[in-house]
């Protein structure tokens, strides 16, 4: 009987196969159904999204699983087995333990950190728990790989910095600005990406909103859109004395904002921060301002750098997220182990037990007029016995399962105590 | 017994300080917790100290510099833990907390001064009490300048660096720096204005030269000098985190001057 994990994901399968694969959500149901059926998996988890088809499983054969599920997945879609088995990946036991774990924390994400890969693993799970799919080694596998994922979203920064180039945007402004309630924004253009900024800003609290634009029914348009107030385009150089943050995406071949009108608006603003988003290309803003106190520009290149040093700094995380991971493999792993060998050791104490009291019993029958005190040291005397004879054999139960050679060691315990054969 | 008691708190200091550093690299929630508990633990230990050394003098621990520093020091880890669980801002220890192990350092290998014997008024032990609470302060405005400057420097190199996802905003830094500015000022001022009183009580004279008043001098100029550009010029951010740290620097030259020249707070 062994845990394993098979299947394909963005890593070694391409696009046009991973879709060709992905399973809605009744189709799955009856695959998990018949997979259960079938009596080659005790167990199953089957876990489809757009990055990756994988099955979890209990079987005594996994290869033999493996081929069954992948072969019914196939005939369901059409696609030729020999095509997809020689991308099929299959971990076992520890492995596939830390594969689950690894998968359910979004470390084996295309983009690490990505938060829906959790939920897709939840569901996947929940619908295998509806066909009575998951049984007493899947249920504790993923109550635990959901901890785990837990764990590392908040003990690690793995989800935190931005990896768009609009949040990343949001997040300067969160350095720069104490919060960003209240903050004015100033739209100079109508670019979608320039628009979805002002949306993030606007979530973070950001307002008022103005929109200036060379064409005035635009301006309002947009401006109706984000519950903002138009402002003409001559005004822009006065608008931007009152804003905090300028999103500027015009098509304009020149920039449209001089280092010389921000000098001019920069006296009037006692050192409140400026903060100019420039999605534009060509670019809306003066490079120049980028030496004025308190002016901070941002072109689309290094909002780029930006989302790269995150990217960076995920990936840094992700390695902290990893030795947690790790951690929790081998934690999982003992107490599966445990469980494996209580039953021998329960019934092994039991036995031990039966014998010490009735030889107990015999003796004590024997000496009528014992004083109480030498029947209790008859009972704390047979006790310790079987508490020291006992000592080893567990301790080397335990150990020799967390070492994965439990089986022949159980064996040899049952039989030699006459505890009946090992299941 | 209060010497034993103030390397424990030394220890525990030095302990926070390591930790804060590591954690300014690390960011290990447990290493943060570890660092609050040796800062909060060589406090408790300085505060026993405090009292023991109070009761030994039969007076306020305030009666040499060496002694003065201590308090400051104890005012300064109290303040940076309150500060740091009420604003969020979780690097402030590992800014804070080298300072406070320097500032310790200096009062230990100090020469244990006493001052001279008129210290009969009450009002020097409100000078000598003022100004620590005034360099506390001035710790923290120092912190704050130096955090300043390093996220204004990440942020117009437009290179997030280890600086950009540590630090707060650059308002928070900015606000941090003035507040703490104008919280220390007047008590500096009060304390140097008792102290130049008194001098004149005790040696007839209130500006004989003596080095630890004409340092404070100069960084009470500086200071002021900033508070004034702060409210009448709109200084801020970059130069007003400059003076800041001209400020602090003048304020470490009087505490040096004081511990290891010789003149009327020395021996």
């Amino acid at each position: 009987m062994t845990l394993f994990v098979t299947g394909l994901n963005h890593r070694n399968a391409p696009v046009a196969l991973r879709e060709l694969l992905a399973v809605e959500e009744d189709k799955l149901r009856e695959l998990v159904h018949d997979l259960q059926a079938s009596e080659v998996l005790r167990e199953v988890v089957v876990l489809s999204t757009c990055n990756r088809v994988e099955v979890y499983g209990i079987a005594d054969a996994p290869g033999e699983a493996r081929a069954l599920a992948f072969r019914s997945l196939c005939r369901h879609r059409g696609v030729d087995l020999g095509v997809v088995e020689p991308l099929l990946y299959t971990h076992l036991d520890a492995d596939a333990v830390r594969h689950a774990f690894r998968v359910s924390a979004s470390l084996d994400s295309m983009m690490i950190g990505e938060p829906q890969i959790l939920g897709q693993v939840k569901e996947a799970f929940a619908l295998a728990q509806a066909c009575e799919a998951v049984g007493p080694h899947l249920h504790p596998l993923f109550s635990q790989a959901f901890s785990v994922a837990k764990r590392v979203r908040t003990e690690t920064e793995i989800a935190r910095h931005a990896v768009s180039v609009s949040f990343a945007a949001v997040e300067l402004a969160k350095k720069i600005f104490d919060g960003l309630g209240g903050r004015a924004v100033l739209l100079v253009g109508a670019g979608k990406m320039s628009e979805l900024a002002a949306k993030h800003l606007v979530e973070h609290g950001a307002f008022p909103i103005y929109v200036a634009n060379r064409t005035w029914a635009r301006a309002l348009e947009l401006a109706r859109a984000l519950a903002g107030t138009a402002v003409p385009w001559d005004e822009l150089p006065t608008a931007l004395g009152a804003v905090d943050i300028v999103v500027t995406s015009t098509g304009a071949p020149e920039p449209v904002i001089t280092r010389g009108a921000v000098t001019r608006v920069m006296h009037g603003r006692r050192g409140r921060p400026l903060f100019f988003i420039d999605i534009a290309v060509p670019r809306d803003v003066e490079a120049g301002v980028d030496g004025l106190d308190d002016v901070y520009r941002y072109d689309i290149d290094d909002l780029k750098q930006v989302v790269d040093a995150n990217l960076r700094e995920r990936a840094r995380e992700a390695q902290r997220a990893e030795t947690l991971v790790e951690r929790e493999v081998s934690k999982f792993l003992a107490r599966q182990a445990d469980v494996e060998v209580i039953p021998t050791i329960v019934s092994l104490r039991a036995r031990l037990e039966e014998i010490r009291l009735g030889e107990v019993s015999k003796t004590l029958a024997r000496l009528p007029d014992a004083p109480p005190e030498t029947r209790a040291a008859i009972e704390a005397l047979s006790t310790a016995m079987i508490n020291k004879i006992l000592h080893v054999p567990i301790t080397k139960l335990r150990a020799s399962s967390r070492a994965g050679a439990s089986r022949s060691w159980l064996e040899l315990v049952h039989e030699l105590f006459g505890l009946g054969r090992h299941p | 017994m209060h010497s034993n008691l103030i390397n424990v708190a030394v220890i525990g200091y030095v302990v926070a300080t390591g930790l804060a550093l590591a954690h300014l690299v690390q960011r290990h929630d447990l290493v943060y917790r570890l660092s609050v508990l040796a800062a909060l633990a060589g406090w408790a230990a300085h505060t026993v100290a405090l009292i023991s050394r109070s009761l030994e003098l039969g007076a306020p621990p305030l009666g040499s510099l060496p002694d003065a520093i201590w308090v400051a020091v104890w005012v300064i880890v109290l303040l940076e833990v309150l500060l740091e669980q009420r604003t969020g801002v979780r690097v402030l220890g590992a800014f804070v907390l080298p300072i406070v192990v320097v500032l310790s350092l200096k009062a230990t290998t100090a020469r244990p001064g006493t001052l001279a014997p008129a210290l009969g008024s009450a009002w020097i032990w409100i000078h000598i009490a003022l100004a620590m609470v005034g360099i506390a302060a001035f710790v923290f405005n120092f912190a704050g300048a130096i955090m300043y400057l390093l996220q204004e420097r990440q942020l117009k190199a437009k290179r997030p660096g280890a600086f950009y996802y540590r630090l707060p905003a650059l308002q928070t830094l900015d606000r941090l720096t003035f507040r703490t500015l104008a919280l220390g000022f007047p008590f500096l001022t009060t304390g140097l204005v008792l102290g130049a009183m008194w001098a004149r009580a005790a040696w007839g004279s209130a500006f004989a030269f003596d080095p630890l008043a004409f340092f404070s001098a100069v960084a009470w100029l500086v200071y002021a000098g900033t508070l004034a550009g702060r409210a009448a010029a709109g200084w801020h951010g970059r130069r007003a985190a400059y003076f800041s740290i001209i400020g602090f620097v003048a304020l470490a030259l009087t505490l040096g001057a004081g511990l290891f020249l010789p003149g009327r707070h020395g021996s």
